[in-house]
């Protein structure tokens, strides 16, 4: 799903003045409306009230939006103490309190929905995963297993909600092809054979998130494949995990906008930090 | 935005200290929350919870400023967002398919409420009914707190568009204010 799919294109032409009539001070005045700028008290005339609804919605945090406080620092002692950040190698940590029961029962429902595919994939067996997840690209499998599990992985979305994150670790090494595996092949192919069509939703199944992992952000994910296709495979990928621009690269593909390539449309900061475990040489080297 | 001490509370909260990764928390939560309740309002709680555990599970390998982890934290809660529609469309028992609940009136008067309350709910209620992209574009600008280029890149369009599309949204809010009858009375 693209992003126009996922959010619907502006079916509605703006009521009244196009874009090209309004006067530049009218943009500043709007832009400092963003930027949360403008005070009501001084806005313009025509602006009060959306200057006022502005500051409505950025208003102090209340008590209520806080409650969940205890939630989520019970969650972090949890994924802490199951997952020391500094201690436990990447590959093998795996955030167990945060793959929950839910999660658990998102992964069998893989298994029982896609059989031997998701079992492969679940990353139990990751030596095991590529034959299967090969044979399955050979088909359309790999799409299957790919929209399959991301909508197993999507029918708990507290244990798994780590899609596209590191907790992600959790989630992709239970749900979602160990891509820097041995299944990395099938599901490389499986991406070139999508890009330019149905891009944007794969990059958000789980699978190639798991993928986009693997390549260290989606911006990679070319290079990658082109490795794993020359046999280079997870070797390499790992030598390169630990290779200094991603060190000096932090996981926010978000951050420098000079570093993604206009040809992605892909939600590479999605995976962030998560899935850019290559993206942490000293964590994981050091 | 917490400023010059955000990389030192980073550091605290990667090497597990809660109280520093309460402040963090403190910081955004209330702009991830609000965010959901512009693009996916009937879950915008379980859906903030849900992007904190991503968020807790990458903490350790983000590297980056206070902008980039807004930037990341936002690009979490925006995946949460749109798994949550897609789930939504094959939810049977949807009658309303998720993509046109924007379109859905509000129950009450949001309008007044935001002119005589301040009422940060109604407000949200209001940005929500814009058209999805317009909608979003103004949520994460004005309550996530980020940048065309960092929306762009968030949302995978151009900066052009995106400050288009905030624009849009905005005059849109204005005109619906306006038409209400109630802003002479309020801005005069």
């Amino acid at each position: 799903m693209t992003d126009d799919d996922a959010f619907g294109p502006d079916m509605h032409p703006p009521l009244g003045f196009p874009e090209a009539a309004l006067p530049a001070e009218d943009q500043d005045i709007l832009e400092q409306l963003l930027e949360g700028r403008l005070d009501p008290a001084s806005a313009p005339p025509g602006y009060g009230g959306l200057a006022r609804l502005v500051a409505a919605a950025t208003a102090p945090a209340t008590p209520e939006e806080l409650a969940d406080e205890h939630l989520v620092m019970a969650e972090f002692r949890a994924a802490m103490r199951s997952h020391p950040p500094t201690l436990v190698p990447r590959r093998t940590a795996v955030p167990r309190k945060v793959f929950t029961m839910k999660a658990a029962a998102a992964a069998l429902v893989a298994v029982l929905s896609l059989g031997g595919v998701a079992a492969a994939a679940t990353g139990l067996l990751p030596d095991q995963a590529s034959p299967v997840a090969e044979q399955a690209t050979g088909t359309t499998g790999a799409d299957a297993a790919a929209h399959g599990l991301g909508k197993a992985a999507t029918a708990d979305l507290g244990g798994s909600a780590n899609a596209g994150s590191a907790a992600g670790q959790g989630r992709a090494s239970a749900v979602g092809p160990d891509a820097s595996g041995t299944a990395q092949a099938g599901l490389c192919r499986a991406w070139q054979a999508g890009q330019g069509a149905d891009h944007g939703s794969r990059m958000d199944s789980v699978a190639f998130q798991a993928l986009v992992e693997a390549a260290g952000g989606a911006d990679n994910i070319a290079a990658y494949c082109e490795d794993v296709a020359a046999g280079s495979g997870a070797d390499a990928h790992r030598q390169s995990q630990a290779s200094p621009p991603s060190g000096s690269a932090p996981p926010t593909s978000v951050t420098p906008p000079s570093s993604g390539p206009p040809a992605d449309p892909g939600p590479p900061a999605s995976t962030g930090p998560g899935g850019h475990g290559p993206g942490t040489p000293p964590t994981t080297t050091g | 935005m917490i400023g010059p001490g955000f990389p030192e509370l980073l550091a605290a909260a990667q090497s597990e200290d809660e109280q520093a990764f309460a402040v963090l928390w403190r910081e955004l939560q209330p702009a991830v929350l609000r965010y959901f309740q512009v693009v996916a309002a009937q879950a915008a709680e379980d859906l903030a919870a849900d992007t904190w555990v991503s968020v807790i599970g990458g903490l350790g390998r983000f590297r980056g400023g206070e902008r980039a982890f807004r930037a990341w934290v936002f690009t979490v809660a925006r995946h949460r967002a749109i798994d949550w529609r897609r789930q939504a469309a094959r939810r049977p028992t949807d009658s309303v398919p998720a993509e046109r609940l924007s379109e859905r009136p509000a129950p009450d008067d949001p309008i007044a409420q935001v002119l005589e309350g301040q009422s940060t709910r109604a407000a949200l209620a209001l940005v929500a009914e814009l058209p999805p992209d317009q909608a979003e574009v103004v949520a994460l600008r004005v309550l996530g707190g980020l940048e065309v280029a960092e929306v762009a890149r968030i949302v995978s369009k151009r900066p052009g568009t995106v400050r288009v599309l905030a624009h849009r949204g905005l005059r849109r809010l204005a005109q619906r204010v306006e038409a209400a009858g109630l802003l002479g009375g309020v801005t005069r």
